[in-house]
């Protein structure tokens, strides 16, 4: 028996040394040299990766844009930078992150979806360099921690999304009715008050299985926050925060990150679920859909693009230099209720000038319109640009870390 | 054993209760062995189809990639924790089993030290995890990286040595202590010579399976070492690293596919870590028991 | 004991086993120097257990402090989970600074983990010894060996691991098949209401409890196997000749002979059961504020809690629910502490003499 044993393992070891052996080689083999080119096409940079040589087109020297706002991208030393936080824009940060070391190849980003409420707390404590949150800081994480900044990065919005099989349409929801989904008043999809706002839909008689996000989120907070300002009852009773006492009922389940959601979606046939809208593409794949919500204006819009922007354009002028602003439910005409800005939540006060350059880098250049700004990037998130406006105050943020 | 027939219980609720027993004991094995292999099948038939060799060569990019950090983050990981919580672990062991001041009724004495040694085996890691955050990380200003890491998981993994080191001391036979204080052995010398070596392979499979525990380990790391993209580095604080666990953990529901992926494979790659480190503790004992005259 | 002959034994230094023992001669020490290393790096090496466990208990009490002054002693019957206004405005209560309208609870997170722990020690106790007898006595040596290899390999299986086979495989099927069979079957009577209900998506009170049990199935398991292999077989043999079947040997002589043993065996589980985080926390359902009406709903222990709402606490600015969350695992620790402290007087009273070293 130990004979065999050890002539088995023996055989083992060999087979996978054998096999290591030819399998490196090969994937060393299939490596070309691979260049990074841009271009630069209406003042915006644009960057790909060829095999070889670049495209015709394409030059491998970093075009100079125009300058846009206010900004300007320092160059950093080498450094190593990690950032966590929202899982709203994390999909956007893996975008942006190789996207930016491609340019600057001596920074090392980091990147991580543990939800906004770790992104500040950790940024807060100086564990992170660069903590994410759709949710922007409050007073008394301001008086705990006054060195603290929240530079809005971007414009993103949030979907109510369900799974009801068999129905495709946008069902048409207000804050109201959700709210009374969230307390277990709403119990089922064919209820009256539903029906009522789509009388063109047949509704099963479905249990509803609302999904709420059992960690520190920033949907949770701007969701909250639709919520507080639709219903005066949940106002009073739950409020809104990055993590509120959720009203206990039967049919609720909670979820872990915005990933958590829209699998857990998927599995529970009758849930209804709040979901960032960098998540369409997944939601869209496993069958389910989202709503139209009632803005302040007693209109149903979709969640687009355009919605989300006109929506943030009617607060861009009241958005203070510190970016503290709610956009959630306000009364813009054709604007989508549940908008948000993605904050960067950073501490002014860094520990080497070094990593506090690398940072600054990283940032100005994603609020730069020519670079992170861009719909190469912005487009795969479906999130909308900052106005030149909100540039020019995050720039002067970032400016603020030392 | 005495010639017998087999005996054949004379009353019904006897034999049904032998037969009972003996049906039952079957049944558990399969209890436990099927969903074991239920469990390692479900992982690679989730990891094998999409699987890549280039995970083990690259780091993460992006939503995907491959898991070469964590590995060698783990790999480091692992190491660190035999040195800081095997020398503790083994020397509170074989204090336990032999160098203790026997108490004067004739039991072993040492009962505090025992006592709280095996409550910290029940100590819930995330507690552990979140103490080392705020002692650690926070309080000293270490930040995420690998010291608090290490610390905390020697912490959780050192009862569990401690108490297989000592039963498998306890196991060696009187006569072999005896016999060595016999030829004249000093206490400690007779330690290294003779008892530790017979009792080597429970000390070892204790290392061995408490090095399993300590790698599978997400809740306190996930708040010691933070995690990072990049290969792990010399510095023991100031530097996050990876692990494995933390992909398992972060992207098993993540609705990109890809990323997924990433969680299945690093189930895959600490399946097959786990497993090297048992079999060889398996291979390691056979190899020294040839030599030695052991209970089994 | 050998060693304490070997201490106060006064022999003289010229005994000529210097030389069959191979000490250097250090200074004036010649027998004992390596003993006395051995010895004193022992001792130091014992204490550091002690002191970490001091050291995390006293760093737990010291966060918790604000929040025991605030919660009171009601935290542990209360059953809400409130974390206030988180922006609104601060208050002070007994001089601690909290969110206005924050109230906590432990009763479900009590209740839960030990639901869990008590459905998992149920579940893996018959189990682990019909296991271990199985593997000492019914099978045949060359199978049983690497049986009870393969029951070592899954102790190793990292608990993220069986969290995600509980997510993704176990719960889904037991909620699909197995569950509906019981909850439409079992009929509606007073304690068996319990079985009956909603039976959700798979993840739950009784999938915890099932998970968990698997993961304490090894510890209890190998340890009893150990120990059945350590029973002479004298007093086997013996009732075997007296007619005894092989469930009543088991019955009377094995599982007596070894029981101070299994016990501690079962403290080790029960242990990991209650401590266990991450495999719960993906199979619970992570529900906060209320117990769960039947045994298949979504529940949550406090060592998922703890992970699960660590993030969210951490935005709490006034640190009041980190503080709580600090209480929580307080308790936990407590909860702990006395099972273990319990056990170990159940060991100390049954067991006539402790394992001795080494049986002939």
């Amino acid at each position: 028996m130990k004979n065999l044993l050890r002539s088995l393992t023996a055989i083992a070891l060999a087979t996978s040394g054998l096999l290591v052996a030819v399998a490196l080689p090969a994937s060393a083999t299939t490596k070309t040299k691979i260049v990074t080119c841009f271009r630069l096409e209406k003042n915006v940079v644009h960057t790909a990766k060829f095999h070889g040589s670049c495209r015709a087109g394409w030059s491998k020297k970093r075009p100079k844009p125009a300058p846009v706002a206010d900004d300007s991208v320092e160059t950093p030393g080498t450094a190593s930078l990690t950032e966590t936080g929202s899982t709203l824009l994390y999909p956007l940060w893996n975008i942006w992150a190789p996207a930016y070391q491609s340019e600057f190849p001596q920074v090392s980003v980091t990147t991580g979806s543990t939800g906004s409420g770790t992104g500040i707390a950790d940024a807060a404590s100086g564990t992170v360099n660069i903590g994410s949150s759709d949710a922007y800081l409050s007073s008394t994480q301001l008086t705990s921690t006054p060195n603290l900044l929240n530079i809005p990065l971007a414009i993103s919005y949030q979907m109510i999304e369900y799974n009801i099989p068999g129905v495709t349409a946008h069902l048409k929801l207000n804050g109201t009715i959700v709210s009374q989904i969230y307390q277990g008043q709403i119990t089922n999809w064919n209820d009256s008050a539903i029906a009522a706002l789509n009388p063109g839909v047949n509704l099963p008689n479905l249990k509803i299985v609302a999904l709420h996000r059992s960690d520190g989120s920033g949907d949770t907070f701007i969701f909250s926050q639709y919520l507080t300002d639709s219903d005066p009852t949940w106002s009073s009773k739950y409020s809104y925060g990055t993590t509120i006492s959720w009203p206990t009922i039967s049919n609720a389940l909670g979820e872990n990150g915005n990933g958590g959601m829209v699998s857990g979606c998927a599995a529970t046939a009758g849930c209804i679920a709040y979901v960032g809208i960098s998540y369409l593409t997944s939601v869209l794949g496993d069958g389910q859909t989202y709503a139209q919500l009632e803005n302040g204006n007693g209109q149903y819009e979709l969640p687009t693009p355009a919605t989300a922007s006109a929506e943030a354009a009617g607060f861009t002028a009241k958005t203070p230099a510190n970016g503290t602003i709610s956009m959630v439910d306000g009364k813009v005409s054709g604007g989508y209720p549940i908008v948000n800005y993605e904050y960067a939540i950073v501490n002014k006060a860094q520990s080497s000038s070094t990593t506090a350059k690398a940072i600054r880098s990283l940032l100005e250049w994603a609020i730069d319109p020519s670079y992170g700004q861009s719909s190469q990037y912005l487009g795969q998130v479906r999130f909308d640009p900052l106005p030149v406006k909100i540039v020019t105050q995050s720039y002067k943020q970032i400016k603020e870390i030392q | 054993m005495a010639t017998m027939i087999d005996g054949y219980p004379s009353t019904r609720p006897r034999r049904v209760r032998e037969f009972f027993f003996k049906g039952m004991s079957l049944a558990a094995l399969i209890f436990v062995v099927g969903p074991s292999v239920w469990l390692i099948a479900d992982v690679v038939v989730r990891a094998v189809p999409h699987w890549q060799w280039s995970v083990l060569t690259t780091t993460p990019v992006g939503v995907g990639g491959g898991l070469e950090n964590a590995i060698l983050g783990t790999l480091v990981i692992m190491v660190g924790v035999l040195i800081i919580a095997g020398s503790i672990g083994v020397l509170t062991g074989i204090h336990f089993a032999e160098l203790q001041r026997p108490r004067r009724s004739g039991k072993a004495g040492g009962n505090f030290l025992r006592t709280s040694t095996e409550v910290l085996a029940g100590f819930p890691s995330i507690v552990l995890g979140y103490v080392g955050y705020v002692a650690l990380c926070v309080g000293l200003h270490w930040g995420f990286s690998l010291l608090p890491a290490l610390i905390v998981l020697s912490i959780m993994v050192t009862p569990y040595i401690a108490k297989s080191t000592e039963s498998a001391l306890r196991q060696v036979p009187t006569n072999y202590r005896e016999g060595a204080e016999a030829l004249g052995m000093a206490t400690g010398y007779a330690l290294r010579k003779v008892v530790i070596k017979s009792a080597l392979p429970g000390i070892v499979t204790g290392l061995l399976i408490a090095l399993a525990i300590a790698v599978g380990e997400t809740a306190p790391l996930l708040y010691t070492a933070g995690i990072t993209n990049s290969l792990p580095t010399t510095s023991l604080i100031h530097q996050p690293i990876a692990y494995l666990t933390y992909y398992v953990w972060t992207d098993y529901n993540q609705p990109i596919k890809a990323t997924q992926y990433l969680s299945f494979d690093a189930a895959l790659i600490l399946i097959v870590l786990v497993l090297v480190l048992l079999v060889s503790s398996r291979l390691l004992v056979n190899r020294t028991q040839r030599y030695v005259e052991g209970p089994r | 004991m050998g060693d304490e002959m070997a201490s106060s034994a006064a022999l003289p230094a010229t005994y000529p086993t210097r030389r069959a023992s191979g000490l250097r001669r250090v200074g004036y020490v010649v027998r004992g120097s390596e003993e006395g290393l051995w010895r004193w790096s022992a001792r130091i090496a014992s204490l550091i257990p002690v002191v970490g466990l001091v050291f995390v208990l006293t760093v737990l009490a010291v966060k918790a402090w604000p929040a025991i002054k605030v919660n009171g002693p009601g935290f542990l019957s209360r059953s809400t989970w409130n974390p206030g206004s988180t922006y609104g405005a601060a208050v002070r209560t007994n001089g601690v600074l909290h969110p206005v309208g924050a109230s906590y609870g432990a009763w479900p997170l009590i209740a839960g983990t030990l639901q869990t722990s008590a459905i998992a020690l149920l579940v893996a106790l018959p189990i682990s010894l019909g296991t271990a007898f199985a593997l000492t006595e019914r099978l045949p040596r060359w199978l049983s060996r690497p049986i009870s290899f393969f029951v070592e390999i899954l102790a190793g299986i990292p608990s993220v691991i069986i969290g995600l086979w509980g997510v993704l495989t176990l719960g889904p099927l037991l909620a699909n098949h197995v569950y509906p069979f019981f909850a439409n079957n079992i009929p509606n009577v007073p304690v068996l209401r319990y079985f009956k209900g909603s039976v959700g998506y798979g993840e739950g009170l009784l999938t915890s409890g099932l998970v968990l049990g698997l993961m304490i199935v090894p510890i209890i398991a190998s340890t009893a196997r150990d120990l059945f292999m350590q029973v002479p077989p004298l007093p086997k043999e013996g009732a075997e000749a007296l007619g005894m079947t092989e469930a009543e040997v088991a019955r009377r002589v094995t599982i007596p002979w070894v029981r101070s043993g299994l016990i501690g065996a079962t403290v080790l589980g029960l242990g990991r059961a209650l401590g266990e985080t991450i495999a719960v926390a993906m199979v619970s359902g992570s529900v906060l504020g209320t117990v769960s009406p039947n045994i298949y709903g979504t529940m949550t222990t406090i060592a998922a809690t703890i992970v699960s709402q660590l993030d969210s606490a951490a935005t709490d600015g006034t640190g009041f629910a980190v503080a709580t969350l600090a209480e929580v695992g307080l308790v936990l620790a407590v909860i702990s502490v006395v099972v273990n402290v319990v056990a170990r007087v159940i060991v100390n009273r049954t067991s006539r003499h402790l394992a001795p070293v080494g049986r002939g």
